[in-house]
């Protein structure tokens, strides 16, 4: 099975410092792998492949035509009436999809990065989270797309997915956004109903009470119940934290020392 | 007639230890009924357990290991577990990956380790299947999992998205009994909600010292394997896993730095050793200050703030402002001239001694130590064909 239908999501973004809405920059960053994946297929394939922009949400948001400026010829926006139906009517316009692309986490509500995984159990489509890097398998057989996948520490892995597949971009994808104004001007925003109209009984979800003042979280920490003892001690005496310390010796067991060191905790393989 | 005295009396056969240089100590506050004890040498933890009661219910931590351990953040959820755990309640870590430590001063009742379940293979289907059946036959009233990406903040969105009927929260950065808390609205407001089912939690939410210990029994995982191996032809498949030449990769992303200070004198000697171990380079301010490194390696309060599993710091003071930069390093390891620096109370292995020198013979050393791991692979081929 080789790529046909290709679709990227789109959400609102808010400026960290103005909260003003914007494009989200997770989100562009997965529109914009989309569209580079599209053109180098169209360019090196047969069959032709297409692309498709999709917000659902709000209308009238003026953030969307920022999409159009960083590269999306057209946006699909479809007008869902209750935000707990949002992930219904992607999946209703996606069934035809085989790649979906979406942003790491959103900016502008739970920011859960919840959304790509319900859609992928949704859809019954596999999903692959920290994307830096897609291409579509060369072996045609497989009817795969490859994944650079990020891993912290400097990791990086390559794996294969099963398409159709949801596809959630890191952050740090090499990926450089471009903002041209007169796409902006010409690119279009086609508004649709959603087809669900009214909220089906909705699963139980978590009530969020956002509080009204942005403070520091407040860390859990054990109780201690210490003996007279143990409060005197720890007052008076500082704890001791340092470890081993090596002062007898020649440089050369000091070396011996550290290679030790190094093999006991295996952060090294020699 | 009888007097009521107000005066406490002090039992003179009170309960005392036997420390371990042979001296008896009367420790108050210590209730042990007059029963003298020695403190053995080879106990693991002197804290008391943290509940003494059989369990009637559990709580499952899962989280992914990494080289045989697992990290603050996974320890962290360990700790978050015991601490809100009532004392009929088993914390149960579910560990995927090889596990070679011992998780009882983490708080851990139970330990159930799969060590196919590495982190560096990507089969999310299959951990996700083991997973749902180890739920299954524990029936955890809650579950807790570190939001972090070697692993566990997929999984644990995979497991939330698969049971839509279950209440979960992630990014979760304030949790106590009666509620949890993240950011929402990109990090412009704290949300508060009730305790949910599943809680993935960001890092340095709970604090890992325990006053208590736990008993860390472990657990055969064997028929939850057996299980899983039926699954379906699978949909992902991992090609290998590539690490990035460390003289390339971004400090804040590095695993092993070694920093130098105003202590190094000769920077070449500095970088030859950080080529040998495969390591970024950083440096202190004063030693940017000077010209030997450029700003961007700078670490520091004003610097750079790094997360190394390694950090070895040379010829560096430990000036609290350098320290800010490298407080989420795991291994400090410091060479200094003057053992009361602060560096040596932040590092867990000081040497005492001249910086060039004892760089120089660790550069030997390592060089030998190399030749050595080639001859010996080759030997084994060699036997083995
Ligand atoms: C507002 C502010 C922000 C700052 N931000 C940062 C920051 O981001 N990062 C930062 O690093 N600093 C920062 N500093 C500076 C910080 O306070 C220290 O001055 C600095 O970290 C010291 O660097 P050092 O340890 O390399 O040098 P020194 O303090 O000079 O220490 C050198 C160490 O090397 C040892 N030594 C000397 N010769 C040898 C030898 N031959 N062999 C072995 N050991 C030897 C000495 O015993 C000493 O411990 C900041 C300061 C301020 C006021």
């Amino acid at each position: 099975m080789s790529i046909k239908n290709i679709a990227a999501l789109v959400s609102v973004g808010r400026h960290p410092v103005s909260g003003e809405a914007r494009h989200c920059r997770n989100d562009s960053l997965a529109m914009t792998l989309g569209l580079a994946l599209t053109s180098h297929l169209n360019a090196t394939e047969t069959n032709t492949v297409s692309f498709k922009v999709l917000h659902a949400g709000n209308a009238n948001n003026t953030a969307l035509k920022d999409y159009l400026a960083l590269g999306a010829s057209h946006i699909d926006m479809i007008d869902v009436a209750a935000e707990s139906l949002i992930i219904d009517a992607l999946a209703a316009n996606l069934t035809n999809t085989d790649l979906i692309l979406t942003g790491s986490r959103a900016e502008n509500g739970l920011d859960s990065g919840m959304l790509p995984y319900q859609l992928a159990e949704k859809l019954g489509f596999s999903l692959v989270a920290n994307a830096l890097a897609i291409q579509q398998t060369t072996d045609g057989l497989t009817g795969g797309l490859e994944v650079l996948q990020f891993l912290p520490k400097g990791k990086r892995r390559s794996v294969t997915v099963q398409l159709p597949a949801v596809i959630v971009v890191h952050p740090l994808a090499p990926v450089e956004l471009r903002h041209a104004y007169a796409r902006q001007v010409t690119g279009t925003i086609n508004q649709q109903a959603s087809p669900l109209t009214h909220a089906t009984p909705q699963e139980k979800t978590l009530k969020w009470q956002t509080e009204t003042i942005l403070r520091k979280p407040i860390k859990l920490k054990a109780r201690e119940n210490k003996s007279g003892h143990a409060r005197m001690l720890s007052a008076t005496v500082s704890e001791n934290k340092g470890g081993a310390v090596v002062i007898e010796g020649n440089s050369v067991e000091k070396a011996q020392v550290i290679l030790g060191y190094l093999r006991e905790h295996r952060l090294i393989n020699f | 007639m009888t007097e009521h005295h107000n005066i406490k009396r002090i039992n003179p056969r009170r309960a005392y230890e036997i420390m371990t240089n042979g001296v008896k100590r009367i420790t108050l506050g210590l209730n042990s009924d007059y029963v003298a004890h020695e403190v053995s040498l080879h106990q693991t933890s002197n804290k008391p357990l943290r509940s003494p009661k059989k369990a009637e219910k559990r709580v499952l931590v899962i989280a992914h290991s990494e080289r045989g351990t697992l990290d603050d953040h996974a320890k962290q959820c360990l700790a978050a577990a015991a601490i809100l755990a009532d004392a009929e309640t088993a914390v149960v870590a579910l560990v995927l990956g090889e596990l070679q430590e011992d998780l009882s001063n983490a708080g851990v009742d139970e330990v159930l380790v799969m060590d196919t379940l590495d982190y560096q293979t990507f089969q999310p289907d299959i951990e996700l299947a083991f997973v749902k059946n180890i739920i299954t036959s524990l029936q955890p009233s809650r579950i807790f999992m570190p939001d972090n990406l070697i692993g566990d903040g997929d999984l644990g969105r995979r497991l939330i998205a698969s049971q839509p009927e279950k209440l979960a929260a992630t990014h979760v950065i304030e949790i106590n009994n009666a509620h949890i808390a993240n950011y929402q609205l990109g990090g412009n407001a704290i949300a508060l909600a009730s305790f949910p089912y599943i809680v993935l939690l960001a890092p340095d939410a709970a604090d890992t010292s325990l006053p208590f210990s736990a008993s860390a029994l472990a657990i055969d995982p064997l028929t939850a394997n057996q299980q899983m191996r039926h699954a379906q032809t699978p949909s992902y498949a991992s090609l290998g896993m590539q690490t990035i030449d460390a003289a390339k990769i971004a400090l804040e992303e590095a695993d092993f730095i070694v920093s130098a200070g105003n202590g190094v004198s000769n920077v070449q000697t500095l970088q030859t050793l950080a080529a040998a171990l495969d390591a970024a380079v950083g440096a202190s301010r004063v030693a940017v200050d000077d010209g030997k490194f450029s700003r961007d390696k700078q670490i520091g309060a004003t610097g750079k703030t790094v997360s190394a599993s390694t950090y070895f710091a040379i010829g560096i003071s430990g000036a609290l402002q350098h320290l800010q930069g490298i407080k989420d390093c795991r291994h400090v390891i410091a060479i200094n001239r003057d053992h009361s620096a602060a560096i040596v109370k932040r590092a867990n292995l000081s040497l005492i001694g001249d910086a060039e020198e004892i760089m120089q013979a660790l550069i030997s050393a390592i060089a030998e130590a190399k030749i050595t791991a080639i001859t010996d692979v080759k030997l084994a081929t060699q036997e083995a064909a």
